[in-house]
């Protein structure tokens, strides 16, 4: 109601900011933990995904990125020899926000997790 | 009965109005509510205390004046709506008025239970409290609302009015809509009120107008219509009449209000038929309506007779009501709890909704607008607590019931006369029923929070926007290029393999090598090489060998023990020899000091002999036709053994054998040399006796080096004894054919290296000729032809096993060789006339001038000796001839000079005389014709130990020792050895002080070898023997 008094952040704290290297290490921490020696399930995949998308959200939440939107990607494919090739685009303020994304592999599956944090001016 | 007809049939009017009432009021009350927070305090209070007054009224009075008000409110609200239709907006407020039928008709279905109805009867008063606390809550948010909605209600109604006009029919027919329709509803009301906020202060006033004027006209008609109406009805009504008892009166009564208040309104729309309003349509509608009053009367009718039964209170029905009213909210609100009874009224819904299409057609439009601004309270809503919700709806409830009281007061208080007057038997059904539609009316209001939800979504949605816009003025937003998340290149198709296949006992293993390095093949197979050797004559060890394999063997074995052995051996050699010598010494001594007792009678001039062991299976039948000292080391003797005819064990027979002697070493000889042929002539190397020459019969001139090691050499085991056999180091034979000899060799005589003049005869020092001879000296050879050769003795540094290519005469391994160096023709023009005339002429004899290597002396078979010299002038006799004549056709067949007087030399010849010449003249110092009594003179030799003596051996085997110092004319023995012929004679002896002994050698026919020793007289030198000699050399010249 009394909008036209408000202020912005325009810019994070360098502290908060979202670094994409913490963040890749949660990534991988929690993928390698989860996932090593996983085999593919059809059955399974779509929990494991939902729940590992949860629980890097969850981690990376309380990273301490103030001010973050968060939106974790999961994907987890079987791995039968094909290619496969996954990109993203974004339209965002480049100084603010970034992303995050780490690859995992196994003999049966591999793991995409995209993190993409966008700060909330 | 009248007035009951009467009644009924206002009752049903009256509740036909209701219905209209309520649709109407469905914007009123809204209009009130909103109204409130602006009204003044004591009005709202009022309003409560009203509602209070008005339940006590109602239950005290059972409604009759209550119901007339009632009553006269709804022909009130009839009018109002009238009006309201007229005014065109009345098709928009007259939905929630259909809507109250409905709900109406499931309250009365559903609320026959009595129980139940008793139940919530109880719950009443407790829940009232609650209300009015919520109320007041409500009211506070209400007002807040409000505020926000006078905001925005100012731009929205003027959308909202246009879309209003929007046909979609479809909507309301939906029974899923039934949720969204009672909070359009909602949400309508709040939007009209304020519209009719702004119209109330005039529109009151004229409605009031309005509505006693329409009253008063209304209730004529309805009067008229009563009467009508009672006519049809009576006889069934008062069946059921007489059948209730009297309790009931009132509820039948309700129930024949309501059948005739139906029908009022029936016959009231054919009445307002001539309104202008009213189009084609409501005419249809009418009489659909017709139809379906009668049917609501059915079913109210039928539903009443039930109910009525029970003896149902007004009071309780209202509370009823009440409860029904949350009920329907929570269906309407939550959509949750009440499903089946949704379902119930869909049902109802759907016959009604045939009834009212065109009035839902009309009010569609509105509805949608209110569908627009409806987002997601809903989802609010189910979130709310129950309890919560259930308190809203109660202050809902309450509310509703405040605004209720609240006109039905203002319509009492306007009209109440009017009402009263004609209304004299209000019916219970009626406050009932209109309590029925205000709780049905009122579930709207429940929708009231999704509205409001609605509202903070809108405000919050304007409040992002208008961040999103000030923000977007400050930020840039970029497209960032595309992040590659995951790129994962498909499998070959190798890979893919060898991901499948590939683990199964095999490893995978890279290699990177050079482009460069190629193969390179070679057909042709590989040669296989080895050396060998052969040699001829086989010598030692095999005629053929493999040289390296051996010689690596032997060198792997032996090479670190070479060094030491070599040292070894040669101490063993020297050392060995050394012991021998000095063992055999003792043991000659011994035995010939027995022989010279036995012996001394045989032989006169010798008292002792040794006998060299010649008694070896290789010379046997050999007969020894040359025994020669080493004039360097007087102990060093070799015999020459000729070739044998007979065949003996050892295949040596036609080769001469040259056996190397050591005279205190008698029982072997110390070297064994073979030649394949016969042996004419021998003599030592100077010095050292390490070198042996020989001149042979073929013209050639062999050489062997002693040194040589024996295992090189052949090797012949002969009984216990090895023994071996040394071939020629090196031979003139096949070489030397351009410059060799092509006569037989007579003589080869090693050339003196002491300087011209010097005459040391007392002193032949093994030293000095030790260390002037070396191994570089000059050797000369004469054959038969006067050919006199001189060769350098070379001796190489290192022998070759495999033979040398370029010196053929040279032995393997051999390390002495000789080079050709001149030769002279040493016969001249005087022998070539003269000998033509006689015989060819011969050079037998060879003898160098002992201190003189220049001048030699050559034995002719002339009786004459030629003098000559290699280089330079020729010396002054060139003849050293007889005493009386020139020549005499008598070989020469010996020359000796003296060892004490160089110059002064003996010559033998073969016809038996015997000439003592000084070099300086050709006459001789003496002659001596008959001293061997014709026989020839084979052999004849100065003693070396008395200047005086000499010995003379004819062929005849008589040895003739001459004494010139006892007599020059004779010799002063002669010794006859005719048992055993000698065929070689040689003297030797010592002429030093220390131990002086002087022999001769004796070689028999029988090859034995004796050493003599000359007696004490012919050994022992005199003083007087170097004057006799010189005294011969004045005596002569």
């Amino acid at each position: 109601m009394v909008e036209g008094s408000d202020t912005y952040f325009l810019r994070p704290n360098h502290q908060l900011k979202f670094k994409p290297a913490i963040v890749k290490g949660y990534i991988r921490e929690i993928v390698r933990e989860r996932l090593s020696g996983v085999q593919y399930d059809p059955e399974n995949v779509p929990e494991l995904t939902l729940s590992l998308a949860e629980s890097v959200k969850d981690k990376v939440k309380n990273a301490g990125f103030d001010r973050y939107k968060l939106v974790v990607q999961v994907l987890i494919g079987e791995q039968r020899g094909q290619g496969v090739k996954m990109s993203s685009r974004c339209l965002w303020d480049a100084d603010t926000d970034n992303y995050a994304e780490d690859v995992f592999m196994n003999d049966s599956l591999f793991c995409v997790v995209a993190v993409f944090g966008s700060y909330y001016y | 009965m009248h007035s009951e007809k009467d009644k009924d049939n206002r009752d049903g009017h009256s509740r036909r109005r209701e219905d209209d009432e309520r649709k109407h009021r469905g914007g009123q009350s809204v209009e009130r509510r909103h109204r409130d927070p602006v009204e003044s305090r004591p009005e709202r209070d009022k309003e409560r205390d009203r509602r209070h007054g008005d339940s006590r009224d109602r239950q005290r009075k059972d409604g009759s004046h209550d119901r007339r008000g009632d009553k006269d409110r709804g022909r009130r609200d009839d009018e109002d709506r009238r009006k309201r239709a007229d005014d065109g907006r009345d098709r928009r407020e007259t939905a929630p008025g259909k809507e109250d039928l409905r709900e109406r008709e499931r309250h009365r279905d559903r609320h026959k239970d009595k129980e139940k109805e008793r139940a919530k009867v109880k719950e009443k008063h407790p829940e009232e409290d609650r209300d009015k606390r919520r109320e007041d809550r409500e009211k506070e948010r209400r007002r807040e609302e409000q505020e926000r909605e006078q905001r925005r209600e100012r731009r929205r109604r003027d959308e909202s009015d246009e879309v209003r006009r929007d046909p979609t029919g479809k909507l309301h027919r939906e029974p899923r809509d039934r949720k969204h329709r009672g909070e359009h509803e909602d949400k309508r009301r709040d939007r009209d009120v304020q519209e009719d906020r702004r119209r109330t202060e005039d529109r009151e006033y004229k409605e009031e107008v309005r509505r006693h004027k329409e009253e008063r006209e209304r209730r004529h008609k309805e009067r008229r219509r009563h009467d009508e109406t009672h006519k049809h009805d009576s006889a069934s009504r008062e069946r059921q009449d007489s059948k209730q008892s009297a309790d009931d009166v009132r509820n039948s009564r309700g129930d024949r209000e309501r059948t005739e208040r139906d029908r009022h309104k029936e016959r009231r729309k054919k009445e307002e038929e001539t309104d202008i309003e009213r189009s084609q349509k409501e005419r249809g509608h009418r009489e659909a309506e017709d139809k379906d009053v009668e049917r609501n009367h059915r079913e109210r009718s039928g539903s009443k007779k039930s109910s009525s039964g029970k003896s149902l209170t007004y009071e309780k029905r209202e509370e009823d009501s009440n409860d029904e009213e949350v009920v329907s909210r929570q269906q309407t609100a939550g959509g949750k709890n009440g499903e089946e009874k949704a379902e119930k009224a869909d049902l109802a819904e759907q016959e009604y909704e045939e009834d009212f299409e065109e009035y839902e057609e009309d009010f569609e439009d509105v509805e949608e607008s209110a569908d627009e601004g409806e987002d997601g309270p809903d989802v609010d809503d189910g979130k709310e607590g129950p309890t919560a919700q259930a308190s809203k709806e109660i202050e809902a409830i309450r509310r509703a019931m405040a605004e209720e009281n609240e006109r039905a007061g203002s319509a009492r208080s306007r009209h109440s006369a009017v009402r009263e007057e004609r209304e004299d038997k209000p019916g219970g059904s009626e406050g009932s029923e209109r309590n029925q539609g205000e709780t049905s009316r009122r579930g709207k209001f429940i929708d009231f929070v999704a509205a409001k939800q609605r509202e903070v979504s809108q405000k919050v949605a304007t409040r992002q926007k208008k961040r999103s816009t000030e923000l977007l003025r400050l930020i840039d937003l970029d497209v960032t290029a595309t992040f590659s998340l995951l790129d994962l290149p498909p499998v070959s198709e190798y890979e893919m393999y060898i991901k499948s296949f590939g683990n199964a006992n095999a490893k995978q293993a890279y290699v990177q090598c050079n482009e460069d390095d190629t193969d390179r093949d070679v057909q042709t197979e590989e040669m296989e090489m080895c050396e060998k050797w052969t040699q001829h004559p086989p010598e030692y060890s095999g005629a053929c060998g493999d040289p390296n394999p051996s010689q690596e063997a032997r060198d792997k074995t032996s090479g670190e023990l070479i060094l030491d052995s070599q040292r070894l051996m040669s101490f063993l050699r020297s050392a060995s020899q050394v012991m021998v010598v000095l063992l055999e010494e003792d043991q000659a001594e011994r035995k010939s000091l027995r022989k010279l007792k036995t012996q001394k009678d045989s032989l006169s001039f010798s008292d002792g002999s040794l006998q060299l062991n010649a008694k070896l299976p290789f010379l046997l039948g050999r007969q020894i036709s040359l025994v020669h000292f080493s004039p360097a080391q007087k102990h060093i003797m070799l015999s020459v053994h000729t070739p044998t005819a007979t065949a003996s064990a050892v295949r040596l027979d036609s080769c001469a054998v040259v056996c190397v002697w050591n005279i205190w070493e008698p029982s072997r000889p110390q070297q064994i040399l073979v030649y394949g042929s016969e042996v004419q002539c021998c003599c030592f190397s100077p010095g050292k006796s390490s070198l042996v020459f020989a001149g042979t019969p073929v013209g050639s001139v062999v050489l062997w080096d002693l040194r040589e090691h024996s295992s090189t050499h052949y090797r012949l085991r002969i009984g216990e004894d090895e023994w071996t056999f040394r071939h020629p180091t090196f031979s003139t034979d096949a070489v030397m054919c351009g410059s060799g000899h092509v006569s037989p060799v007579t003589s080869v005589e090693v050339v003196p290296s002491f300087a011209a003049g010097r005459l040391r005869p007392e002193l032949p020092p093994l030293a000095s000729e030790e260390e002037s001879s070396g191994l570089s000296f000059q050797l000369a050879s004469l054959d038969e032809s006067g050919l006199l050769n001189f060769w350098v003795v070379v001796e190489l540094p290192r022998g070759n096993e495999a033979g040398s290519p370029t010196d053929l005469g040279l032995r393997p391994g051999g390390k002495v060789k000789l080079l050709h160096s001149s030769s002279l023709l040493t016969v001249q023009r005087p022998s070539l006339r003269e000998a033509a005339k006689t015989r060819p002429f011969q050079t037998l004899l060879l003898k160098y001038h002992p201190t003189d290597s220049n001048q030699f002396f050559i034995g002719t078979n002339l009786g004459l000796v030629s003098h000559g010299t290699s280089h330079g002038l020729k010396a002054p006799p060139q003849f050293y001839r007889f005493q009386e004549v020139d020549e005499r056709t008598a070989d020469v067949s010996a020359i000796h000079f003296s060892p004490f007087r160089p110059n002064l030399f003996l010559v033998g010849c073969a016809d038996g005389s015997i000439r003592l010449h000084a070099v300086s003249h050709d006459r001789p110092l003496a002659e001596w014709m008959n001293s061997t009594a014709g026989e020839a003179v084979v052999s004849l030799q100065w003693a070396q130990t008395r200047p005086a003596v000499f010995c003379v051996f004819d062929a005849a085997s008589n040895l003739h020792v001459w004494d010139m110092l006892k007599d020059d004319a004779q010799p002063v023995l002669t010794e006859k050895m005719t048992a055993d012929r000698v065929t070689a004679m040689a003297v030797f002896g010592d002429s030093r002080q220390q131990n002086t002994y002087s022999g001769i050698a004796l070689a028999h026919e029988s090859g034995n070898i004796e050493l003599r020793y000359f007696t004490q007289t012919l050994t022992v030198p005199s003083p007087a023997e170097e004057g006799k000699l010189e005294s011969l050399l004045t005596e002569a010249f």
